[in-house]
């Protein structure tokens, strides 16, 4: 058992640390809230978001030890335990000295360790043993909370392979569709904590239709109560379910849009952070999974990325449910009010700006250079737009780049076919292009014209090489190649080896050329 | 390569039957030979009687029986005898003065009634000739053009026609056949197999391609490549080859085949040097000879060597003409800095070539400075005309296909037992008269 529990650390130290470590600056031009982070989290999420912080940012570093230790002293995790502390000493071999060593800091508890690991031992004998009774009592109900309650041990513990293995096994023991959808909820907590984003969408799905199956339940029982109970009973009842429904919805759909942003799908990621209900609805994952600031953020930057101006306005700024999230991260208003009143040089600084906070974000660090190079060029197409032509001088002003990055960022859009539109270098002019539709027209038609010929020429011939129009036909044609018979068998995958025509007939194209 | 009327060759005239009959003399063969006129039942008569050892012989008083015979009166005796001749290695020499007459002359029509003969004739014609092939291209040429009934038929005639072309370079003989491109398969007049069609498509290609005719060439290899095939042949390999070689050299990329081609010839290219070459075109010339310079010994053993070559030549011209899209103007310094080419004055006689042969619109200052334009396609009234004209004859042609395809039995009988099913019999529309396609009336 001892084995397992060093290879799982060494998991965790590879996943912490084993990125490069880059730096990210943080001052006044690149304001980043510990304090919001440890206020908006807790537990195993607060701790995973501080890792990075612990390792880039070396001016933040021993402030994020500090409330990281603080908040795994009442965890039980050993392995999350020393992940950190190692993550801390290679940020404090990285300062060159800078930084005191771990041991001067947070020398290492190996009291708690101990005990917690002795602590961990006891309850997995105690949960297993009772596994075992229940299993061999054959009692249903009980070996499925068995299986749930090893399931939350393991991942308390921070042991996910095992954590998943039992809530899935837990599946098979469940009775009703309201526990296929607790388990189905407890394993995308599992998920999403562990970044698994391909995932997510299989047990979304699955919840989906335990969700529609538990309410479907409840409204044939509520009906069954119905002629007893008074009417303003059924509907208060009626009105709880709806609250608990939506509970559930919520979390899908936050879980969901995880999976979309973690998978690239930018777009259907927007939607579906656009969707989620009302903060209250997310219940106890507000922190424990995420928190409202940072579905504003996610939204916010995956629409801006994708999403066309007008539905921008319509679902986001004029979304009120979903203006309840903006307010808890002031500048994500101010990004989408720049780039709606065409101020883009403010949306690139403003994204600068909080290109810290957003590198530093979990679930968002890896995608920030797309995202920002997504909302750049549309914000490039958007600005030439309206002109027939303009001065890249004026347009480089515009985004605060000098002209060589301008003209190199256009030229990449141009040739993505994004804007119709070119440089003439010389001048250092952007014009847009041209087209005389009915030239084009014509040409267009001339030639599916021709390929139109081509192609039914080459398709009659072909036709006849199976079988003779001519009526009556006086002889099949059958020319289709078949493998000689010999050959039949062993070559029947590939191109015959046979060369009907080779030697003398390859004539070298190259001579005289 | 396989001789492709072989069986038929053999046929009718068993050999135990010979035996039982009288022997009859050359002198009576050419009789009935001059004297018939039925070419049907001489055929006949020549297929059961007249065995090659016995059409090789000279008549008893010690003439000639060619010289008895008139090539167009005669063509069919004409043709047993020379073929006879042909085939057998002692008379090939009385053989072959006659060859050029017969060519010239023959009787189509009569010439038809024994497709086997001819394409024995044609295959010897390039035996004989083995050592001087040149030779072979006179006689071969008027065969495959005056016997079958149009130059759209396919015959046995044309890959050898071809090859022979090919072989001694002769490329511009062949284009009068190549020009006009096969749509009729008539196995009543020539008896061919897989092989002549993937031939006679491969060696025009080839023939196109050492004429730069990229356009044609390339039809010619997608013919031979895309041919219907339950294995594909190794020349579709090669064909597919050649076909990407050109489509680079012809649009700059490769175009998708038709659905209808075998896979595997694709997924085998593009696993092969060639998939690695069209992957990186048109990237820098360095760049690219550096991919082929590795693979050098396969695509000149493949003997594809000078049309990677001439697509490596070509690579700046496309990069030249993507940049028309981007820029309006730009100095030659730049354009030699984006297209990798060092000198200004090799850059500058390209950028005028294309210029000249209209690929991209452009002038050049003193200064250096190369102004694009787009070259906007003038279309004239007379060219529309031409081209509704020409679909009006597809449209034409379709519907006579459609019409004669329904009166197919086969089909019909077809037709007949699925009728219930969705999708099967005649469309109704096809006998509302006056021809489904309306339009085309209403521009005649």
């Amino acid at each position: 058992m001892d084995v397992e529990i060093i290879d799982e650390a060494e998991l965790h130290q590879t996943r912490y640390t084993g990125k490069k470590p880059t730096y990210y600056p943080i001052d006044d031009a690149h304001p980043f809230d510990l304090d919001g982070l440890v206020s908006s989290y807790s537990g195993r999420s607060l701790v995973d978001r501080l890792v990075p912080v612990i390792s880039s940012c070396p001016t933040l570093t021993g402030q994020a030890l500090q409330l990281a230790l603080q908040e795994i002293l009442q965890m039980r995790d050993p392995n999350l335990y020393r992940a950190v502390l190692a993550a801390y000493e290679q940020a404090a071999t990285a300062s060159k000295g800078q930084l005191p060593p771990s041991s001067d800091v947070a020398p290492t508890d190996q009291k708690w360790i101990d005990e917690t690991n002795q602590k961990n031992q006891a309850d997995r004998t105690k949960l297993e043993v009772e596994l075992k009774t229940y299993t061999s009592n054959m009692i249903k109900e009980s070996i499925r909370m068995a299986h749930r309650d090893l399931g939350d041990f393991f991942r308390s513990i921070g042991d996910h392979a095992n954590s998943l293995k039992h809530h899935t096994k837990s599946r098979e023991f469940c009775t009703t569709s309201q526990h296929v959808l607790d388990m189905c909820l407890s394993v995308l907590e599992l998920l999403v904590e562990h970044r698994n984003y391909p995932h997510i969408a299989t047990y979304v799905f699955k919840a989906e239709a335990a969700l529609d199956a538990t309410a479907s339940a409840a409204r044939m029982s509520a009906n069954a109560a119905a002629p007893t109970a008074p009417p303003a009973a059924a509907a208060a009842n009626k009105e709880k379910m709806a609250a608990d429904r939506e509970k559930v919805q919520s979390k899908l759909d936050v879980a969901l849009a995880l999976s979309h942003l973690g998978q690239t799908q930018y777009e259907k990621a927007a939607t579906a952070f656009i969707k989620v209900g009302s903060i209250k609805s997310l219940g106890e994952w507000i922190g424990k999974m995420i928190a409202p600031a940072d579905i504003a953020v996610y939204a916010t930057l995956c629409a801006l990325a994708t999403f066309t101006r007008p539905a921008i306005r319509a679902q986001v700024l004029d979304n009120d449910g979903f203006g309840a999230y903006i307010e808890q991260e002031p500048y994500v208003r101010e990004l989408l009010e720049a780039y709606m009143g065409n101020r883009f040089k403010d949306v690139l600084a403003l994204l600068d700006k909080y290109s810290t906070r957003h590198s530093l974000d979990i679930h968002l660090a890896s995608h920030m250079s797309i995202l920002t190079n997504l909302i750049r060029s549309r914000a490039l197409v958007l600005y030439f737009q309206p002109f027939a032509s303009i001065k890249l001088e004026r347009m480089s002003v515009a985004f605060g780049w000098s002209i060589e990055e301008l003209e190199q960022h256009v030229v990449n859009l141009i040739q993505g076919g994004e804007i119709q539109a070119r440089v003439d270098r010389q001048n250092k002019i952007l014009k847009a292009k041209e087209t005389d539709q009915r030239a084009v027209l014509f040409s267009r038609a001339i030639k599916s014209g021709e390929q139109m010929q081509a192609a039914n020429r080459k398709l009659l011939l072909r036709m006849r090489l199976y079988v003779t129009i001519p009526n009556p036909p006086r002889q099949q044609a059958d020319l289709v190649v078949k493998a000689p018979k010999g050959q039949h068998q062993q070559q029947h995958l590939g191109i015959m080896s046979m060369p009907p025509m080779t030697g003398d007939f390859y004539m070298d194209m190259g001579i005289g050329y | 390569m396989n001789p492709s009327g072989s069986q038929s060759q053999s046929g009718p005239s068993g050999s135990s039957l010979q035996s039982s009959t009288i022997q009859i003399s050359i002198d009576d063969l050419l009789n009935q030979i001059v004297s018939s006129d039925n070419p049907r039942a001489l055929v006949q008569i020549l297929r059961k009687d007249a065995k090659d050892s016995l059409l090789v012989r000279t008549l008893a008083d010690g003439q000639d029986p060619l010289s008895l015979l008139d090539v167009e009166r005669h063509t069919l005796g004409f043709l047993y005898i020379l073929t006879a001749r042909l085939q057998s290695n002692d008379h090939v020499a009385r053989a072959f003065d006659f060859v050029q007459p017969f060519c010239d002359r023959f009787d189509p029509f009569q010439a038809r009634l024994a497709p086997e003969r001819v394409t024995q004739l044609g295959k010897e014609i390039v035996r004989a000739t083995k050592e001087n092939p040149k030779a072979a291209l006179g006689p071969l040429y008027k065969l495959v053009t005056r016997y079958p009934p149009s130059l759209s038929h396919l015959t046995t005639l044309h890959p050898l026609f071809l090859t022979t072309c090919v072989a001694t370079r002769h490329y511009t003989a062949a284009l009068p056949l190549l020009l006009v491109p096969i749509t009729l398969i008539d196995m009543g007049i020539s008896n061919l197999h897989y092989n002549d069609n993937l031939i006679y498509h491969y060696a025009g290609g080839v023939a196109l391609a050492a004429l730069k005719r990229w356009r044609e060439a390339e039809e010619f290899f997608e013919i031979c490549a895309s041919s219907p095939a339950q294995i594909p042949a190794a020349i579709q390999m090669e064909a597919s080859k050649k076909l990407v070689l050109v489509q680079l050299i012809l649009y700059g990329k490769t175009v998708p085949p038709p659905k209808y081609t075998n896979p595997v010839l694709q997924r085998t290219l593009k696993n092969s040097p060639y998939g690695a070459f069209i992957k990186a075109y048109p990237l820098k010339r360095s760049i690219l000879q550096a991919i082929t310079a590795k693979e050098t010994e396969i695509f000149s053993n493949e003997k594809n060597l000078g049309l990677v070559h001439q697509a490596i030549e070509r690579a700046p011209r496309w990069l030249i003409k993507k940049l028309t899209s981007t820029y309006l103007t730009l100095g030659l310094a730049d354009i030699a800095k984006e297209v990798g080419i060092d000198s200004e004055d090799e850059l500058r006689a390209i950028l005028i070539s294309m210029i000249e042969s209209d690929e991209i619109g452009a002038s050049i200052s003193a200064d250096g400075t190369v102004t694009f334009f787009d070259p906007v396609p003038q279309v004239s009234k007379e060219a529309v005309d031409e081209m509704l004209k020409q679909a009006q004859v597809q449209g034409k042609m379709l519907l006579d296909m459609e019409r004669s395809l329904n009166a197919n039995k086969d089909y019909l009988t077809k037709a007949i037992k699925h009728k219930d099913e969705a999708g099967w019999g005649p469309d109704e529309d096809m006998f509302g008269g006056g021809g489904p396609s309306g339009w085309v009336e209403d521009f005649a």
